[in-house]
């Protein structure tokens, strides 16, 4: 269960921005925000998150519905607001240390304590304004429309299927003062609602989202995204915040770095991802980020390559390293003997990475793999300290060598050895 | 006063080294610290980057030099008394060649130990921390502490018998009857080797070096 709140925190891209690129071409602010939630008790067959940056498509939706209805509970509450976009979560929930300022705490509230949380940042908008008729076809029900007095007074039943909307408005969006007390207003209905339901103790699954993307945009270049060394490939995605205090960073983040390539090596489309994860050591007292996977997906095939976690940095920084290959010095080893991965050779040169605390376009401080003192250096380093030691104690007992002078007599005789006898 | 003192080739040996070790220490430091490169300073990528093999051979070799350096130290100290004493009262030549023998023996564990611990190295396949293997880490980290221990041990025993030994001679040479009770301190002196000896064996009763 805190594996599934941290993974729900990792796709909300807790603290940190995720460098990804997209050859996708379509335009970025078409799409709708969409979250889904459990009541406390009731959990789903757990659903992998889409990869950063990835739109969800209607059927895509479907699918992710059709799990969760397949075996969740049959009520569903469909909070549509009129319009929404990921980055009215930016501006207004408190992501940038002000949390008490945020509009959304209901929402986080019932994110956190549910125990299976799906949150979808990017869905097309035709399948977000669907999502009424694809719930109506799978609970094979009709919706209501309700709001929190007529919820109060409506008896539900967890076996009988049931879907309640409540529309949400949403302001022009040009005054941004009255855009967060819309905001507010639709959180504390949630509040309500949920409320509500946990006195009724049913379970149920809700759904918030909107039915068109609002027109905010937060001023930023359009070019987001490069590849080092590599093509530059140009994206006009969403770029996210939902910033927690320190104390609350959840204990691991996992990032997945994708890039999508056409027409390598014959195959039609080839991914090459690298997954990276981040977590609190406590000896060292800092984060640090690890990458553990490269994974290369084509034509269905996935191979797999474990970083063994020889490649590492703090969280802060990123990881440069001259070469990060399978053969030669390898430190990317295919996961199982089984494994696809057995097949390829992988070898970056002047290879630098970077999964968290991405801002602007630079990489941050690159914290290379190579150390100033190679291992050999430090071990004929031992050793010549310890010879030094020994010499520096042998010349203390030379230089304290004293011949004995007590009977010398510079005035006396010679001493003279004669040949003979 | 003070260029005299300087003049000491002691304190000009002892004062470079020392300057030169904590200046070094200090800047370094001072960079890490500036830098923020704090994080670089990391001592289990030295303890694990490093092979066992040195560590191992450093054991062994510190357990032979260790010991031969106290029984030197011993039996030069012994043999000069008695050779001096001997100018005088030859009769005790005899008798305290045994002092000689306590210190020797210092020696003798040294050079057992060093070959016990030797054959225990083994060869093994692995190249990086984590395919070498925890038990080739303890293996090479315990070699390095037997050979630790049974060297300073015998080191100081050796130091003791022969001041020990000194001093029976001479109170040999000026009276018979004092050495027989001379002796039981002797005894008691070469008794700390052994124990260095029995320490050392068991630290490496468990090591086993290879795949």
């Amino acid at each position: 269960m805190a594996t599934r709140k941290m993974r729900l925190f990792s796709s909300i891209s807790a603290s940190f921005a995720v460098l990804f690129t997209l050859l996708n071409t379509g335009r970025c602010d078409e799409q709708v925000p969409l979250m889904l939630w459990t009541s406390e008790g009731t959990s789903l067959p757990s659903q992998s998150p889409p990869a950063a940056g990835h739109i969800v498509g209607r059927d895509q939706l479907d699918a992710y519905l059709h799990t969760a209805l397949g075996s969740g509970p049959r009520n569903v509450l469909l909070f549509l607001q009129d319009k929404m976009s990921i980055e009215d979560f930016t501006i207004y929930g408190g992501a940038f240390g002000n949390k008490q300022d945020s509009a959304f705490r209901n929402l986080e509230g019932a994110l956190l304590s549910s125990p299976s949380p799906l949150v979808l940042p990017a869905v097309s908008w035709p399948g977000s304004n669907a999502v009424i008729g694809a719930l109506q076809d799978q609970l094979e029900t009709s919706p209501l429309y309700m709001d929190a007095e007529t919820l109060g007074q409506l008896r539900l039943n967890s076996s009988s299927p049931a879907l309640l909307v409540f529309r949400l408005p949403y302001g022009t969006g040009s005054d941004l003062m009255s855009a967060k007390e819309i905001l507010s207003g639709n959180d504390e209905v949630i509040g309500q609602v949920l409320s509500i339901m946990k006195t009724q103790s049913v379970p149920y699954l809700a759904i918030y989202t909107a039915l068109q993307p609002s027109q905010v945009r937060l001023p930023r270049s359009d070019e987001f995204g490069r590849v080092h060394g590599g093509k530059a490939v140009k994206c006009y995605s969403n770029v996210w915040f939902f910033s927690l205090p320190f104390h609350l960073l959840p204990r691991l983040l996992l990032v997945r770095l994708v890039l999508n390539y056409e027409d390598v090596l014959g195959h039609r489309n080839f991914k090459l991802i690298f997954a990276m994860s981040q977590r609190h050591y406590s000896v060292s007292a800092r984060r640090w980020f690890t990458m553990d996977q490269v994974e290369l997906e084509y034509d269905g095939t996935k191979a797999t390559f474990n970083g063994s976690r020889s490649i590492y940095a703090p969280a802060e920084y990123s990881y440069r390293c001259d070469a990060v290959s399978s053969f030669r010095w390898p430190s990317l080893f295919p996961r199982s003997a089984k494994d696809p991965a057995n097949q390829w050779r992988v070898s970056f040169e002047d290879f630098q990475i970077q999964g968290f605390n991405v801002s602007g376009q630079d990489f941050s401080y690159a914290s290379d793999c190579a150390g100033f003192f190679t291992p050999g250096i430090w071990m004929g380093l031992m050793s010549s300290l310890l010879m030094v030691l020994v010499l520096t104690y042998g010349l203390h007992m030379i230089m304290q060598l004293r011949t004995m002078d007590r009977f010398d007599d510079p005035k006396g005789p010679a001493i003279s050895v004669p040949l003979t006898e | 006063m003070l260029v005299e003192w300087m003049m000491n080739g002691h304190a000009i040996l002892y004062t470079g080294v020392t300057l030169a070790f904590w200046s070094t220490i200090l800047v370094v430091g001072i960079c890490y610290t500036i830098f923020d490169l704090g994080f670089r300073f990391d001592v289990a990528w030295f303890l694990t980057e490093t092979s066992p093999f040195m560590w191992a051979n450093l054991g062994i070799g510190l357990a032979i030099s260790l010991s031969v350096v106290g029984a030197a130290w011993g039996i030069y100290i012994t043999g000069s008394s008695i050779i001096g004493g001997g100018v005088k009262a030859p009769r005790i030549k005899t008798k305290n060649l045994v002092s000689i023998i306590f210190c020797e023996a210092v020696a003798i564990y040294g050079i057992i130990m060093a070959i016990v611990i030797s054959n225990m190295a083994e060869n093994f396949s692995g190249t990086t921390p984590e395919t070498i293997g925890a038990r080739n880490y303890q293996a090479g980290y315990s070699m390095f502490g037997a050979g630790l221990t049974v060297g300073f041990s015998n080191l100081f025993c050796g130091i003791c018998v022969g001041i020990v030994g000194s001093g029976a001679a001479l109170a040999d040479a000026q009276n018979a009857n004092l050495f027989v009770k001379i002796l039981i301190v002797e005894i008691f002196g070469s008794a700390i080797g052994l124990f260095g000896v029995i320490v050392a064996i068991l630290q490496t009763s468990k090591v086993k070096m290879g795949d």
